[in-house]
C-alpha cells in the first residue's frame, strides 16, 4: 500500500501524466480527422484511439492516473500545512545564519506578523495548494459524473408546428451518456413565430424563435429564444441552433396538416423527397427569387414536384394529386433546428472550478511561517515560504554582515 | 479625436521606449523614471482613444483585432503600473512593457477595421469576465516573461539594468506572476466554459483556441510543478516561462487568426 502511495506521489508521475494529457488533447483535438470534412483518422490513429481522443482508453486512463495522484498528494498534504502552521518546520525551511542585527524587524519588513514566537505572512493562503488540488479532484470527479448523465438531441420545427419530443422520430441526433435515461423529454414545444434574420440593436442578423413550452404539470408559456441563451423547461434547456430552411405546410386528405421540411441544395433552390400515401416517391421543389438565406428575403416563390407523373406546378390553396388522394398547399414558411440538453451534474463541474480557482487565489499570496531561531540553534531565524525562500535568505545576506 | 489620441498614445510610448533605452544602454537614471511618466501618460489618451471607440461602436474592444490589441496593450502598460506601486523593484521592467506597448499598437493600427455589429451570442455577462480575464492573463505572462528576461541579462551580466531587484527576486517576481496569469487563465477558461453553456448547453466543445487554453492552463500546471516539486529556478526556469509565454500567445493570438474556430469573430471578424 505505501509503495502504491509512493509511486501516486511521485513528482514525476505527476508531470508525465500531466504531459501526456498536454500533448494528447494538443494532438487529439488538431489532428486533421478531427476537423469537419477533415479525412478519415489513419489506421495507427485508430489503433491508440486516437479517432476519438477524449473518449479512448489512453485518455480515460491518464485522468484516472491524474486523479489518483492527486488524490495521493492531497491526502498528506492536510497533515503537513497543519505542522508547519503549529510551528514544525520541513526540510525545505530557509535557516537564517546568525548575525548582528534584528531579525524580527527584518521578518516583520518582509511581511510576517504575530505576537508569540511563531510569525505568519498570509496564512490561510499556505492552504493554497491543497484546495486546489481538491478542486482539481471535484472537478475530474463531477465531470466523469457530468458525461455519464448528459443527454442531448436535436429537432426541428416549422412555424406553427407543435411537436412532442418524446414522440417517434421528433427528437434526432441524441448523444447520451451510460448511465443517462432511456426515456425522452415529455415536453411539447411549438414554434409560434421563427425569423432566422432578425436584427436585434447592436447585433449581426440572427435567428429568434418565439416558442409556446408545455411541461406536464405546469401550464404553457411563451419563450424568446435566440442563440444567446437557451431556455429551461422542465428538467431540460433548449437551445436555437443555426440550421434552417424553408418548409411547406400541406394539408392532406384523411391524414391533416403535415409538414415537410425542404434542404437548401442551392442558394435559389430547395427540395425535399418523400413517399406520398401510395408509396410512391414525390419530389417537392421551390425556387426562389432571391437567395434562400438572404436577410432580403425569397422574393417570389415557385413551388412543383416532380414524380411519376412528372413536373407539376403547384399553387397555394389549390387541390393537387397525392398518392389515391389529394393534398393542397395551406403555407410555406421557414423551418429552424433547436436542440435540447439535460445536463445533471454541471453544478458540480462548476463547483470544481471555484474551488479550484479559489485555490489558485490563495496561491498567488506568498504565505508563510517563521520564527526567530531558539538558544543552541545557531541560527537567526527559520522561515518557511510557500515560495521566495532563497529571494528572502539573499535579502537577509544582503542587509548586514555576518555574525 | 480617436486618431488623434490614439496617436498620441503611440508616441508616448514610442518616448517612454527612447527614454527606458537610455537607462538601459546608458545608465541614465532619468531614462527610467521619464520612461515610467511617459508610459502613465500614455494611458490618458489611450483610454480616450478606446473610450471613444467604444461610445462610436457600441461594444467594448473584442470584435475587431485591433480594438482587441489596443485593449491588450493599455491593460499590459496599466498592469505594469499597478504593479510598480506594490513592489518598486518591478519599475525597472518598463525597459520592456515600452517597446512592447509600441510594437503592440503599431500591430493594432496594422488592422484597422471597424465594426458596429457584433454575433448574437456575445449578448451575454460571461462575455466581460472572459474577455477581461484573457487580458490580464495576457498581462501577467507577458511581465512574468520580461522578469524572466531580466534575470537572464542579469544573469549574465549583473551589472546590468542596475536598478532592478536581484536575481533571486526577479525569479519570485516570475513566479508570482506566472501564479497570477494561470490564476487569470482558469478565471477565463471557467468564465468561457459558462458562458457556452448559456449559449449552446455545453461547457466545452473542443473548439481549437478552447482545447489550446486548457493545453496552455496545462503547460503553466507543469511549470508550475517544476518550480514546487523540483525546485527549479533561475536559467531553466526563464527559459520555461517564454515557452510558457509562447503558448499563450498561441492560445490567444495565433490559433485564432490561422485556424477555423468559433473564436475568429474577435481576430479575424468573421
Amino acid at each position: 500500500m505505501s509503495r502504491l502511495l509512493s509511486f501516486l506521489r511521485a513528482p514525476r508521475l505527476a508531470l508525465t501524466v500531466i504531459g501526456f494529457l498536454a500533448v494528447w488533447t494538443g494532438v487529439g483535438a488538431w489532428a486533421p480527422w478531427m476537423q469537419p470534412q477533415g479525412p478519415a483518422a489513419p489506421p495507427w490513429a485508430v489503433g491508440i484511439g486516437l479517432d476519438h481522443p477524449f473518449t479512448s482508453w489512453p485518455f480515460l486512463l491518464a485522468v484516472a492516473l491524474l486523479f489518483s495522484s492527486t488524490l495521493a498528494c492531497t491526502w498528506g498534504k492536510r497533515a503537513r500545512i497543519v505542522a508547519i502552521r503549529r510551528g514544525e518546520f520541513p526540510p525545505s525551511a530557509v535557516r537564517l545564519p546568525s548575525r548582528d542585527g534584528d531579525a524580527r524587524a527584518f521578518l516583520a519588513a518582509e511581511g510576517f506578523r504575530g505576537q508569540g514566537e511563531l510569525l505568519t505572512r498570509f496564512a490561510p493562503a499556505l492552504w493554497g495548494g491543497w484546495i486546489f488540488h481538491v478542486g482539481l479532484l471535484v472537478l475530474i470527479a463531477a465531470v466523469l459524473v457530468q458525461h455519464a448523465f448528459y443527454d442531448s438531441g436535436v429537432f426541428d420545427l416549422s412555424e406553427g408546428e407543435r411537436a412532442n419530443l418524446a414522440a417517434h422520430g421528433t427528437v434526432f441526433g441524441r448523444e447520451k451518456g451510460p448511465l443517462a435515461r432511456q426515456t425522452l423529454p415529455e415536453v411539447d414545444v411549438a414554434l409560434v413565430k421563427f425569423d432566422p434574420f432578425l436584427h436585434q440593436a447592436g447585433y449581426s442578423r440572427d435567428r429568434l424563435s418565439e416558442l409556446e413550452v408545455m411541461v406536464p404539470g405546469e401550464p404553457p408559456r411563451m419563450a424568446t429564444l435566440d442563440r444567446a441563451a437557451g431556455i429551461r423547461a422542465g428538467d431540460i434547456e433548449i437551445f436555437q441552433a443555426i440550421p434552417s430552411g424553408m418548409a411547406i405546410t400541406l394539408e392532406i386528405a384523411g391524414m391533416g396538416m403535415r409538414t415537410l421540411r425542404l434542404e437548401t441544395e442551392a442558394p435559389r433552390r430547395a427540395a425535399a423527397e418523400v413517399t406520398d400515401p401510395g408509396g410512391m416517391p414525390v419530389r417537392f421543389v421551390l425556387e426562389s427569387e432571391q437567395d434562400i438565406d438572404g436577410a432580403a428575403g425569397t422574393g417570389r416563390l415557385l413551388l412543383w414536384t416532380e414524380g411519376m407523373g412528372g413536373r407539376r406546378a403547384l399553387a397555394p390553396g389549390a387541390a393537387f394529386p397525392f398518392g389515391p388522394g389529394q393534398a393542397r398547399v395551406v403555407g410555406v414558411g421557414r423551418w429552424g433546428r433547436f436542440t435540447w440538453t439535460r445536463t445533471p451534474g454541471l453544478s458540480g463541474v462548476f463547483a470544481g472550478f471555484i474551488v479550484i480557482l479559489a485555490g489558485c487565489t490563495l496561491l498567488a499570496f506568498p504565505a508563510g511561517v517563521a520564527r526567530q531561531g531558539r538558544e543552541g540553534e545557531g541560527i537567526a531565524a527559520v522561515v518557511f515560504t510557500v515560495r521566495g525562500g532563497p529571494a528572502l535568505a539573499a535579502e537577509w545576506e544582503r542587509a548586514g554582515p555576518q555574525a | 479625436m480617436q486618431s488623434i489620441l490614439f496617436w498620441s498614445a503611440v508616441t508616448l510610448y514610442a518616448l517612454a521606449t527612447v527614454a527606458w533605452f537610455a537607462w538601459a544602454a546608458f545608465g541614465r537614471e532619468w531614462g527610467a523614471k521619464a520612461g515610467r511618466a511617459l508610459l502613465a501618460l500614455g494611458l490618458l489618451p489611450h483610454a480616450g482613444s478606446l473610450a471613444l471607440r467604444w461610445i462610436e461602436v457600441g461594444h467594448g474592444p473584442y470584435n475587431t483585432r485591433y480594438e482587441v490589441i489596443s485593449a491588450d496593450t493599455f491593460i499590459v502598460v496599466a498592469v505594469w503600473l499597478v504593479a510598480t506601486m506594490v513592489a518598486r523593484g518591478l519599475r525597472g521592467l518598463g525597459v520592456f512593457v515600452a517597446p512592447s506597448a509600441f510594437l503592440l499598437m503599431g500591430w493594432a493600427v496594422s488592422t484597422f477595421e471597424l465594426k458596429r455589429e457584433v454575433p448574437i451570442i456575445f449578448k451575454s455577462w460571461w462575455l466581460f469576465m472572459h474577455i477581461g480575464f484573457a487580458k490580464l492573463f495576457f498581462a501577467a505572462i507577458l511581465l512574468a516573461a520580461a522578469c524572466a528576461a531580466a534575470w537572464l541579462v542579469k544573469d549574465r551580466n549583473p551589472k546590468a539594468l542596475a536598478s532592478l531587484p536581484s536575481p533571486e527576486k526577479l525569479d519570485l517576481y516570475a513566479h508570482q506572476f506566472m501564479l497570477i496569469s494561470f490564476l487569470f487563465l482558469g478565471v477565463m477558461i471557467a468564465a468561457g466554459a459558462l458562458w457556452a453553456h448559456q449559449s449552446w448547453g455545453r461547457y466545452w466543445g473542443w473548439d481549437p483556441i478552447e482545447t489550446s487554453a486548457l493545453v496552455t492552463w496545462i503547460v503553466f500546471g507543469i511549470v508550475l510543478h517544476f518550480r514546487v516539486l523540483h525546485r527549479w529556478s533561475g536559467r531553466r526556469m526563464a527559459w520555461l516561462t517564454f515557452v510558457a509565454l509562447a503558448f499563450s500567445v498561441v492560445t490567444l493570438f495565433v490559433v485564432a487568426i490561422l485556424v477555423p474556430t468559433i473564436h475568429n469573430s474577435y481576430m479575424v471578424g468573421s
